[in-house]
């Protein structure tokens, strides 16, 4: 089973990507902010980051920073930015930073965002991923 | 009307002529009482007058600027105090162009200090042999301050106002795939309107967005190498899914082995062709085509977005880049729309010194194509957006 952090300081929307990827199969955890992030993945690795930039405390870019120092940019986990700020100078900040892939919020709906993230764990990565094709809805 | 109507004596008319001398006092007090910056200089770009609101912007006093060479006595830098080449300068582009020149630029000042201007730079002629120059500017600091300021208060506020949308349109589309009970067709019809409402707004946030900073002409231009080809495979990624949804084959490709290398903003390319290219998924029916080429020119590089939609109908073509024009064949298929994307992308194109044009039959397909420079045009070098 793969597993996946969420970091989304919207409560309504952090809560529905949770029950979303739940019913997909993932296994979810949750954080509101960077620092939050931060202090989870002392204790939880993931396979994925769902990762918003905008957020109060510590920012997305910023959450970036300290986790490849405390990383060394070895880890091998997959970052989804999972955003509004299309077309933003802060996008082209993340991928430098090591993000895979940037989603726009308002463009995906549930749907989608199990396609893009069972899509993402996929690419370039070593790790098996439990029955692939049951977690993807059509 | 008599003069005497209004109070003028009658002996004060006609107006006498003015002798060479009076003239001169008259030119000297327009010069000196200038609220702006002026200097002027003889046709070897030597500084022959300053007034006092140029002393006052640049730090110098009159007798350390007069006979020096105006490009080496006053420094032209970029934004982060590098100097600009001298021929990328108003007043070298004035003197070699002979036209007036308006662009906003930045000077160091004697204390090293490095001030944002608005500049307007004339030849003086006489019977076309030129004389020198006049020019004229104005510190902008504060208007830049606002402007940038401004822009920070919209990107905030565009996505302040798509948060509370996104969770309307994700628990909406969660009630329609049954997280909450299977609902019943009227019900998830009518969920599917709360959807198509939501992305309306979405778009016009998106788009007002778009609007309002190439409208004050403050789109950052940062020109940077980018390839064409990878801003096209990032697109094609980003809009699939939209593709998906409507079983439309999106793809693209390279014609010819040429770089398609070019400097110039690639935010600004990327907001260009996520909007032709998600109006041509847009306005193309279901299970259709749409196709991004690349062609590498030896100066420019050549984009085409293809689509085997529903095209624009002849009536409309002329019209078709204005603000808020939507052609009637497409109001009848699609409600959505704001008739601002292909008015934004002409503004844009334009700023970054490209052409954009279109070959379209109605019921057929639409190509729309726009060319870039390989180099940024240089008004844009010097952060002037041209409009």
């Amino acid at each position: 089973m793969s597993s996946i952090l969420i970091v989304e300081d919207d409560r309504d929307l952090n809560k529905a990507y949770s029950t979303i990827l739940n019913r997909e199969g993932y296994k979810v955890e949750t954080a509101f902010d960077g620092q939050e992030a931060l202090e989870k993945l002392k204790n939880f690795e993931p396979d994925l980051i769902l990762l918003d930039l905008l957020m109060p405390v510590m920012g997305g870019l910023e959450f970036l920073q300290h986790w490849n120092l405390r990383n060394k940019q070895k880890s091998d986990v997959k970052v989804l930015i999972f955003t509004n700020m299309e077309n933003s100078p802060e996008v082209t900040e993340a991928y430098k930073l090591g993000a895979h892939r940037c989603i726009i919020k308002s463009w995906t709906a549930p749907h989608n965002l199990a396609h893009v993230v069972n899509d993402t764990l996929q690419t370039k990565s070593g790790k098996t991923k439990s029955s692939k094709t049951s977690k993807t809805k059509a | 009307m008599n003069p005497t109507d209004i109070g003028v004596p009658d002996n004060l008319l006609p107006m006498p002529r003015r002798t060479r001398h009076e003239q001169q006092a008259e030119v000297e007090a327009i010069f000196t009482s200038i609220g702006d910056g002026a200097i002027t200089t003889d046709e070897f770009g030597r500084i022959t007058r300053v007034n006092p609101a140029a002393q006052e912007l640049l730090g110098y006093s009159e007798a350390e600027l007069l006979g020096e060479w105006f490009p080496k006595k006053i420094v032209a830098v970029t934004s982060d105090n590098q100097p600009i080449n001298l021929m990328d300068r108003p007043i070298t582009k004035a003197f070699l162009t002979g036209r007036p020149v308006a662009e906003k630029t930045y000077y160091r000042r004697k204390n090293g200090e490095v001030i944002a201007l608005a500049i307007n730079v004339s030849s003086i002629l006489l019977n076309g042999k030129p004389l020198g120059a006049i020019e004229v500017f104005r510190d902008i600091t504060f208007e830049q301050e606002v402007d940038r300021m401004k822009s920070e208060f919209i990107s905030l506020a565009s996505h302040q106002l798509r948060t509370p949308l996104s969770a309307i349109k994700t628990y909406t589309h969660m009630l329609i795939d049954g997280f909450m009970g299977e609902l019943n067709p009227d019900q998830k019809k009518s969920l599917r309107t709360v959807i198509r409402a939501t992305d309306r707004m979405n778009e016009l946030i998106s788009i007002l967005l778009n609007v309002t900073r190439l409208e004050s002409g403050n789109i950052d231009s940062t020109p940077k190498v980018v390839q064409m080809d990878k801003i096209a495979a990032e697109i094609i990624h980003e809009l699939e899914l939209m593709a998906n949804g409507k079983s439309i084959n999106l793809s693209m490709r390279v014609k010819g082995k040429d770089s398609t290398s070019l400097k110039t903003d690639s935010l600004v390319v990327k907001e260009i062709l996520t909007n032709l290219v998600s109006n041509a998924v847009k306005y193309t029916p279901e299970s259709g085509n749409v196709q991004i080429v690349v062609k590498p020119r030896k100066a420019s590089i050549l984009v085409e977005v293809i689509d085997s939609g529903w095209g624009i109908p002849k009536a409309a073509q002329e019209q078709i880049f204005s603000k808020f024009f939507r052609a009637q064949n497409i109001v009848k298929r699609e409600t959505t729309g704001t008739g601002l994307g292909l008015y934004l992308v002409k503004g844009l194109i334009d700023a970054l010194g490209g052409k954009i044009w279109f070959y379209s039959q109605e019921g057929k397909g639409t190509t729309f194509s726009f060319s870039l420079p390989r180099s940024l045009h240089p008004k844009v070098r010097q952060g002037k957006i041209s409009k």
